[in-house]
């Protein structure tokens, strides 16, 4: 399945870049995502927990960046197994423009199932594919906006893996 | 009217009392003390090369026992074909190796590549995710005309292409058919698929292996229509353990439909690793496996083209089919397409001339073998609605058209090989249009249309080649076994009888219908006889059950020692009544010297013959028991004249089927009940394929359809009451009991009849739709209506 | 492991069981009583159909933990106490409502739940109250038949005699 779709966010495109180039704003954005490691350029590995329909399982897998044209577009890709429940792939073309000091992010997302998640859950993979899509993006958009004012987490500043991270913690991060 | 018990009666099942209280005993109900689960790790790509397999976390997880891989079947053969095609040039079919466990490469998504054996399912599961299986995905081949083109991705790189065969048939005719239909007055051309379905008997496969070393025998439990060839193939090709040393035993079996016919490579382990680990093995297939490891059927694209004269007169008949094979060749694959579906494009008519060309294909899917019918509804899925189409176009009534074609004299040599000895077409069509009250088919559609609703009705007349088949014929055909059956009457001393058959009934109620036959042929109760089967222990060798062949193969064999036991009966009464042995009559039960008061019962010749005090032994042996092995000397033909009758509603596309009439001729018919249950399975079956059933893969060869929740199964809210009449009756002319078989039939006409039903009403309705591919979901038939 | 008992076809019976054990495998593995089928894995076919305290159940989407201290019955309980068989399965057995028998416990199960609520069914409530139960050999004609018979209604009228 493919579907595209577009988001103003209230930072500048610069920011935007580098923010999807973090592993931590990756990690916060891939929803159920348990653990992440590695680099834009050595690319990343990750630990997601998803439920697809009904079949819930522990995907492993790696997340690479790649088109990567600062600052205008890359591709996000991720593929992971799911050991019994098959295995999800997917991938997202995204083009940043800048529009008055904001940025509009396009996206274009498809997602690909195998085994056993096709067998039990090919009906309802377009529904999660851009349920995940929309996550993905809002809690990225989260990690952007948000009131700049207000002081750095300690936590969220030095990357710690855990706990909900508070909107705008990208921005501050990069702004302090 | 038959007597109670005997042949034509609708005697109750006496297998049913185990079934309806629990006690029925199923492959998987078997548990042999110390056994081990094993549980398959399955490809979840279609097509990809196996770079590593790393099982050495696995094998350290608790209760592992092994895990087996390729390497350990090294020495073993692949799972085997039983059928080879040779092709219109002379060349023998492309014949892959199919082997146990995926060998470097995957090819379907369920291609299975390692087993975990462990003390439990849960312990082998756990294991399994454990497994490290590294695999490069490569370009699924799953489009059939695509996968024939030059340069297209290989589904087997030891082959030289995706084609297994392209068969012509009859290959002299080919411009003789090119020609008339050049000629002809009009030509109706119709394009169609036949929708891959999968077979889904309720009862999954299950294996379990055991071995005994203390004789070095093996033992396969398993759900098999016919476990003679599983014996046979597994034996002889895949682990080389002859026919003395292994035993195959299919106990009750929860249903077959052609997918519990072929040799499947679960057998083959179980069978291995039982020896392997020297405990038993046992292997339950989930619902989830079976949609990927099962064979499929059908799967047939088409192109038929029907000449005509001005009168609506067939001239000729020209097929060319792409059928797919899946990735491997399943035990029949090659002749379904072929063989079981060739010779039967005539139908019920008189075409002169007819060319079938098939070309099978390999594709990265689950292999396609036999689903009930297997060959012969694809064949007259695309006659009847080409025909149906025909009438249209000709302006001539659907009825008219095919009685003005209809074969009338027989024998009938068809010009694709095959000789109907009997039937009455006209007998069936009459029935069908009385018992659908076609007459009253207007006032009706009048009444739907004030409802705002399209009414059709829909026909198809079918013939089939059943009761599979002569050796000598399906040799010189390509099959590498023959088509006999076999059955063995042993009469006990106090008169009662085991039938050690054969066949196998998964269903089909073969302890009733074959124990009433022997009845009635002895003239003692039928409590006294038991029907014996699913055992190769027990039963001399036989071919099984499928292609509608268990009685009138079966049953004839078991006619046949059942004479031979009757002969040497007689000259055992004859001695002890001291007469002439042509003077013995045995009617009811006992053997009466003809024309006189003078008689012995059936149980004093029985003990006489164990208990031979007072008995001919320098001329006979002492014992009761024959066996007899039946190779039948045609096909046998049934046929029938179906209709159905639909609602469309034209808001939504929702087909209602409204009621299914099968007027059939099967030969004589020994329990009506038992085979109006055969026509109604088979409708539901045939029903099911046109409107719902669909198996589907995804565009990266991922397989949709793969769970009841996906798979539209028909359910009781799916399907009608239906209307099954089997008056019409022209004996088989070459089998003991003049039977044709029943099994296969609703399965058969129905699809046609269903399509053409709801092509009528959308014609009726002012809509120029010619057709649309099964199955018939409402959005299929509201966007060809709006089209 | 957690210790379950329950009532099983009137007799109590306990054992020992995971979490995540399925009420259908602790009545096959366990207590060996195999006439409750396994068909399909996601809840669709009825095979398994068993009663649980009175109420018709799926034994394949119940844990054999939460059934601790229930009144479960089975195929096997299903006979009249002198063995012979059931309205329902004479029923079934009379009019060929079964041919492989695998899908049969469930369809016995489901027919006399709906019976019990519902004691004169008509064909359309007969079909939809079988949804849940998959035959693949009848095409559900004498099904249909054989559960409005064990209600006492006349079925010889219905087509196909």
């Amino acid at each position: 399945m493919e579907l595209s779709d577009s988001r103003t966010i209230d930072a500048p495109r610069e920011m935007v870049w580098q923010a999807l180039l973090d592993k931590d704003v990756l990690k916060n954005a891939v929803p159920g995502c348990q653990e992440m490691s590695g680099s834009p350029e050595e690319g990343f590995e990750a630990v997601v927990v998803q439920k697809v329909g009904p079949v819930k399982a522990t995907f492993k897998g790696a997340v690479t960046l790649e088109d990567m044209n600062e600052p205008e577009s890359l591709t996000i890709s991720g593929s992971g197994k799911g050991g019994a429940a098959g295995f999800a792939k997917g991938g997202a073309k995204v083009r940043l423009e800048d529009d008055n000091g904001q940025t509009v992010l396009h996206y274009d997302v498809e997602a690909k199932v195998g085994g056993k998640l096709a067998q039990l859950g090919s009906r309802i993979i377009d529904g999660f594919a851009k349920k995940m899509a929309d996550q993905f993006f809002t809690n990225f958009q989260e990690a952007l906006e948000g009131p700049a004012e207000q002081e750095p987490d300690a936590e969220v500043a030095d990357g710690a893996e855990t706990g909900e991270k508070k909107k705008g913690w990208f921005r501050r991060m990069v702004s302090s | 009217m038959p007597k109670d018990g005997g042949i034509g009666s609708p005697t109750l099942r006496r297998e049913d009392i185990r079934f309806l209280t629990g006690n029925g005993k199923y492959t998987d109900d078997i548990n042999i003390h110390g056994q081990a689960y094993a549980y398959f790790v399955r490809s979840d790509v279609a097509h990809g090369t196996i770079n590593s397999i790393d099982a050495s976390a696995a094998e350290g997880m608790p209760g592992v026992a092994k895990v087996f891989t390729a390497k350990d079947f090294e020495g073993v053969g692949g799972v085997p074909c039983g059928w080879q095609v040779t092709d219109r040039f002379g060349e023998a079919m492309q014949e892959p190796k199919h082997p146990v466990l995926a060998e470097g490469k995957v090819r379907h998504v369920g291609d299975p590549i390692a087993v975990v054996v462990a003390d439990t399912l849960e312990q082998a599961r756990d294991a399994a995710e454990a497994l490290d299986i590294d695999i490069t995905e490569l370009e699924p081949v799953l489009n059939m005309k695509d996968a024939l083109k030059d340069g297209a991705t290989k589904v087997h790189d030891d082959l030289t292409s995706n084609l297994c065969y392209d068969w012509g048939f009859v290959e002299e005719n080919r411009e003789a058919v090119d020609e008339a239909i050049k000629g002809a007055h009009h030509v109706t051309t119709l394009e169609l698929t036949n929708n891959r379905l999968v077979a889904n008997p309720m009862e999954p496969r299950v294996a379990v292996g055991d071995y005994d070393s203390s004789n070095d025998e093996h033992t396969l439990y398993t759900t098999s229509q016919n476990p003679h060839v599983i014996r046979l193939l597994m034996g002889a090709f895949v682990l080389g353990i002859p026919e003395h040393k292994l035993r195959v035993v299919a106990p009750d079996v929860g249903g077959g439909f052609g997918a519990k016919i072929y040799h499947y490579a679960e057998e083959a382990f179980c069978t291995f690793a039982a020896k392997a680990l020297k405990r038993p093995v046992k292997w339950t297939s989930s619902r989830s496996e079976a949609f990927m490891s099962d064979a499929h059927g059908r799967d047939h694209v088409t192109k038929i083209e029907l000449a005509m004269d001005k009168d609506g007169k067939f001239l000729a008949l020209r097929t060319d089919t792409h059928a797919n094979m899946g990735a491997y060749l399943s035990t029949f694959a090659p002749s379904i397409p072929t063989w079981l579906h060739g010779t039967l494009m005539a139908g019920n008519y008189t075409t002169p001339l007819i060319y079938v060309n098939v070309k099978a294909v390999f594709t990265n899917t689950v292999p396609v073998d036999a689903y009930r019918g297997a060959g012969r509804p694809e064949a007259t899925f695309q006659l009847e609605r080409v025909v149906d189409k025909a009438a249209r176009e000709m302006g001539i009534d659907p009825v008219e058209l095919r009685r003005r074609n209809f074969i009338t004299e027989f024998p009938y040599a068809t010009p694709v090989a095959v000789e109907y000895d009997t039937g009455d077409y006209h007998a069936t069509m009459d029935k069908l249009l009385e018992l659908s009250d076609h007459a009253g088919f207007d006032a009706r559609a009048a009444e739907s249309k004030k409802n705002g609703k399209l009414r059709g009705f829909g026909i198809a007349h079918y013939i089939e080649a059943c009761g599979i088949a002569p050796s000598n014929l399906v040799g010189q055909l390509g099959a590498r076994a023959g088509l006999y059956e076999s059955a063995t009457v042993r009469v006990n001393a106090t008169g009662s009888i085991s039938v050690m058959t054969g066949s196998h009934s998964h269903g089909q109620g073969h302890e009733t219908s074959f124990a009433q036959v022997v009845s009635e042929m002895i003239g003692i109760d039928a409590s006294q006889i038991d029907i014996v089967h699913g055992d190769t222990a027990k039963s001399p060798m036989g071919m099984g059950t499928y292609g509608s062949r268990s009685l009138a193969v079966g049953g004839s064999a078991m006619v046949r020692a059942t004479e031979k036991i009757i002969n040497k009966a007689k000259k055992i009464a004859a001695h002890l009544l001291e007469a002439a042995e042509g003077d013995i009559e045995l009617k009811d039960g006992a053997f009466t010297v003809a024309g006189t008061d003078k008689s012995v019962a059936w149980g004093d010749v029985t003990l006489a013959a164990y208990v031979p005090h007072n008995y001919p032994l320098e001329d006979i042996e002492p014992g009761l028991e024959e066996t007899a092995f039946y190779d039948p000397a045609n096909f046998t033909y049934p046929s029938g004249a179906y209709g159905c009758e639909v609602e469309v509603d034209p808001e939504t596309g929702k087909v209602t089927v409204l009621g299914f009439t099968a007027a059939d001729d099967f030969g004589n018919i020994v329990n009506p009940m038992i085979v109006e249950g055969q026509v109604h399975g088979g409708l539901a079956q045939g029903i099911g394929q046109a409107m719902i059933e669909n198996c589907a893969y995804d565009d990266q060869g991922q397989l949709l359809s793969g769970s009841y929740m996906d798979y539209a199964m028909p359910r009781a809210d799916d399907l009608p009451m239906f209307t099954v009449d089997h008056s019409s009756v022209t004996p088989c002319t070459h089998n003991p009991l003049g039977v044709k078989g029943c099994g296969e039939a609703g399965a058969i006409g129905s699809p046609p009849a269903l399509v053409n039903a709801v092509i009528d009403a959308l014609q009726r309705g002012g809509h120029d739709v010619t057709h649309i591919d099964m199955p018939l979901s409402s959005d299929r038939v509201w966007a060809a209506m709006n089209s | 492991m957690t210790n379950v008992t329950m009532t099983v076809n009137g007799k109590s019976v306990s054992g020992n069981v995971e979490g995540r054990t399925l009420l259908s495998s602790f009545l096959r593995d366990d207590l060996r009583l195999t006439g409750t089928h396994v068909g399909c894995d996601t809840s669709q076919c009825g095979a398994c159909v068993v009663h649980v305290d009175g109420l018709s159940v799926k034994a394949c989407t119940m844990l054999a933990a939460e059934a601790d201290g229930a009144e479960v019955k089975t195929i096997e309980g299903m006979a009249n106490a002198d063995g012979s068989l059931s309205v329902i399965q004479q029923a079934f057995q009379d009019h060929h409502g079964l041919q492989c028998g695998f899908c049969t416990p469930g369809m016995v199960m489901t027919a006399a739940a709906l019976l019990k609520e519902n004691p004169k069914p008509s064909e359309t409530e007969v079909r939809d109250y079988l949804e849940g139960n998959i035959c693949r050999c009848t095409g559900y004609h004498n099904i249909v038949k054989a559960i409005m018979a064990a209600s006492g209604q006349d079925v010889s009228a219905i087509a196909a005699e």
